[in-house]
Parts: structure tokens; sequence; C-alpha cells
């Protein structure tokens, strides 16, 4: 099987790839893993993920400098159904809009617009909730049964770091939430496509579990 | 919910972790790579490295430093010390880092963290201020730089907020009088800053024991706590600090995960 991380210029690409070849290694599986922005190498991807660390309307722009980019991550994703795995802003870009420096258009393949965090509220020990939301929180799971979330349990914690989220109407999109001020979608998508807002790169155990999930998952 | 950050602090000096009594007497206190991966296993939520080599041919071992560690530690990593411009944030980054703390660099040049944070995302520059008393000042404290040795007639509370205002994610705070004297974080200090900004702010400098990481949280707001001595001699774990803060109602993770 070939995964592709897309190399856009967004990302903290060694981590994301150091990552999933762990996980790979640790449970035997068959992965070439290429870090790339190569259409050629992108359209025989069997697996894809889009990481993305910053601002939206920059990761945007990243995406759209690399000619006929988006159009493969269509034909990939959206028509051959193949899985993928969007990770943080990289999650973000699925939505239909984001707010984060200008209006940006996303991907549109889910619903909902990326807007900053309400954080005019204290936590339990009365300490003002801070921007970003940054460090590890729990995950609240809607679908138990979902392969990718295997053996992960609400007990566990996620690495977040972000001051924007996805506010979105359509609840059977989202697969779990976490809770900072207010829900906050932690992993969104639906068919063959799925984004979570944590880092699973830096999740520590969790994030292996998660990975290795995603990357046994046919949907 | 979200738990309070517990962070694991290793001072680097030529490729080995050092940690002296405010700023000098260093102490060889072992392998940083080993020491990261340790301490991610056992439950720190966060590695930080900063570096204190002097001089440019040493930064290249820090750089492998880095490497190694994201090699093998999935927790997140924060490096500091002698960035001086964005190529130094890119080089950091590109080894592994995830977030880079600037301290006297920002001081004489506000402007790279507003550079860093528009190239690479608030989220992965950390304002490091290290603090002194000075009476003078509005806050009461003074911002310090190159270890403390010179004073910059700054007001740290001003200075924090201008720097949240070009961008900084977040604060690393350190305490002058407090550091290395394991006597306990200044409470008053961390709580003026994290108060006063909108960012998180993480209190360091003077930690001695969990009680002291439970009082800077609890009585100063700190978003998250950093220790270096009292991990690398053993005297206290990360889960021994943990079950501290946990029992006196801070959300914490769990070491096993």
């Amino acid at each position: 099987m070939n995964l592709v991380i897309i190399d856009y210029g967004s990302g903290n690409l060694r981590s994301v790839e150091n990552a999933f070849k762990i996980s790979i290694n640790n449970n035997n599986l068959n992965f070439k893993v290429y870090v790339s922005n190569n259409l050629k190498l992108i359209k025989d991807a069997d697996y894809i993920v889009l990481p993305g660390v910053g601002a939206y309307a920059d990761c945007k722009k990243g995406l759209l400098k690399i000619d006929g980019l988006i159009d493969v991550l269509i034909e990939k994703v959206i028509v051959n159904c193949i899985p993928f795995l969007g990770i943080c802003v990289g999650m973000q870009l699925m939505a239909e809009q984001g707010f984060e420096k200008e209006k940006t258009v996303g991907l549109e393949w889910i619903d909902g617009n990326i807007e900053k965090i309400n954080y005019l509220s204290k936590d339990s020990l009365g300490r003002n909730l801070k921007i970003p939301h940054m460090g590890w929180n729990n995950l609240n799971i809607y679908n138990k049964k979902h392969p990718v979330l295997e053996n992960i349990s609400n007990d566990e914690q996620f690495y977040f770091v972000h001051s924007y989220y996805l506010n979105t109407l359509k609840k059977d999109q989202i697969l779990a939430d976490t809770y900072y001020s207010h829900k906050i979608p932690a992993i969104v998508g639906q068919r063959n496509y799925l984004g979570v807002q944590f880092h699973p790169e830096k999740s520590n155990k969790s994030g292996h579990k998660l990975i290795t999930n995603w990357l046994k998952w046919k949907p | 919910m979200l738990s309070t950050r517990v962070i694991a602090c290793l001072d680097v000096h030529n490729g080995r972790t050092v940690k002296g009594i405010n700023f000098v007497n260093l102490q060889d206190a072992g392998d940083p790579v080993e020491q990261a991966k340790l301490y991610s296993d056992l439950g720190a939520d966060e590695i930080c490295f900063l570096d204190i080599s002097a001089t440019n041919e040493k930064r290249k071992t820090m750089y492998d430093v880095i490497s190694k560690t994201a090699d093998s530690c999935f927790v997140p990593l924060t490096v500091g010390g002698g960035v001086n411009d964005i190529k130094d944030f890119r080089n950091l980054l590109n080894c592994g880092a995830d977030k880079v703390s600037i301290n006297s660099s920002a001081v004489k040049n506000p402007e790279l963290i507003k550079q860093a944070a528009d190239k690479f995302g608030n989220q992965c520059v950390v304002l490091a201020i290290d603090a002194a008393n000075n009476d003078k000042m509005n806050s009461g404290y003074e911002v310090t730089t190159h270890g403390g040795r010179n004073k910059t007639g700054i007001d740290a509370l001003l200075w924090a907020q201008q720097g949240v205002n070009f961008g900084a994610g977040e604060i690393l705070l350190t305490s002058m009088s407090a550091d290395g004297t394991k006597k306990g974080y200044n409470l008053k200090l961390t709580k003026v800053i994290s108060e006063n900004v909108f960012v998180p702010v993480i209190a360091s400098g003077g930690a001695g024991s969990p009680i002291d990481m439970v009082e800077v949280v609890i009585k100063s707001g700190a978003s998250a706590v950093l220790a270096a001595s009292i991990f690398h001699f053993g005297i206290y774990s990360i889960k021994s600090v943990k079950d501290e803060m946990e029992k006196n109602g801070i959300l914490v993770r769990k070491c096993e995960n």
C-alpha cells in the first residue's frame, strides 16, 4: 500500500511521517510512506494524509499553489473513495469556509464553517480559559463502533492546539467531540474520509492507536 | 476537559543535559535524547529543550539531539535558546520541534514574533520571559535577558501583552529569583501575567516539590507547570507530581497513556 502525506508547505511533516512509520512498523503493516506533492505519486496513493499547521487562509493558499492538487484530491477522495485523514488545519480544510485572517472557501467535503472558539468563560478552578486551546483533552465518542475508534475510550486524551473549530449543525458527521468552553468536534467525517482536530502524531500511545486503526481501515 | 500540563525541561549544553542553580554552577545530568524519551514514557505532557550552548558549531549538535528526540518521542517538543531569526525557526521545526521559544532575540527585535507567527502559526511561537523583581516597574517585574545578566528596563507584563499582540501563542514565564532554588514558583509574578494575557502561561523556575506545582495552578492560574531539576535527579517522578495535582482537584492526563 502507498501512503502519501501531502507536502504543501504546511505542517510538522517530520513528526507526522515518524508517527505513521512507527505505527506501521509496530504492527507489521505493509505500507510505503511518501511525503510529497508529486501529483503522479498522489494519484497512485492508496491512503492520503493531509496535515496542516498555521492559519487556515495560508494553508488553503498552500494547497492552491500546487497546480492541480485539489483536483487530484477530489478525484482520489470523493470519486475513488480511498481512505483520507485530515489533521488539525488539514481537517478544517474539509469544511465549507474558514474565517481565520480572512474568509476562505474550504474543500466543502463536510458541512459547517471554521470559527473562533468562544472562550469567555472560566474553568473549574476559576482560571480564565485561554486561546489557543492547547494541551491534552478527552474525547466524547458518539460512534463507538467506528473501526477507527476501536479500543479507544473516553478516558484517553489527545493533544490539541487550535484557536478555531468546526461549527456545524450536521451532527451525524461528528464521530467524537471534546469540551473546551463548549463542545468542539474532535473527529469528523463520513464514508471514506475523516478529519481530526487534535494531533495524533503528538498524542503518544493514544495517537498511535488511532493511527493504526486508520491504517487498517477499509471503508 | 483540558488537563493541566506537566512539562519536563532539559537544559542542554554541548549535547548534554545540565541544570544549574540560578543559571550558574552547571551540573551534568545526562543524555537529553534518552531523558526526553523516558519522560514521555513516564507521562510528561510535553518536553522542553533549552539550548544553552554558546557557539554556532555547538548548535549543530543540538539539531542532532532534536532530530533523534523527535524520532522516538511522541509528545510535543519545544526548543529554545539562541534562536535569532526565521531561519533558526525553520531549522528547528524541520528537525522535528513543534514549538520554538524565543527570549533575548524577541526583546531585541519584536518583529521576529510577528514574522514567525505569520509564517508558522501562533501555536509554534513561545515567548520566553525571564522576569526579575523590580519595584520601579508597574507590574513589579522587569524583563531580563542573557540568563538574567542584562536588565532591559521593560515591564514584564507590558512585554507579555505586547508579545501576545505580536502573535505569541504561549508564554513561558521564568522567575529569575526563584529559578533553581526549589523553594516554589513565584506565585505573584505568575498570577499577574496569567490573569492579564489570553494565551496559556507556563510557570517556570523554583519547583521543589509536587505541592509547588499545585499552588501555582490553583493560586496563580498557570495553564502548565514546568520543572527541570526535581525530575532529573529523581527527587520526584512525573507521576508523583500528577498524583498530587489530581488529589487537589486539578485535571491531569494519566501517565500510562
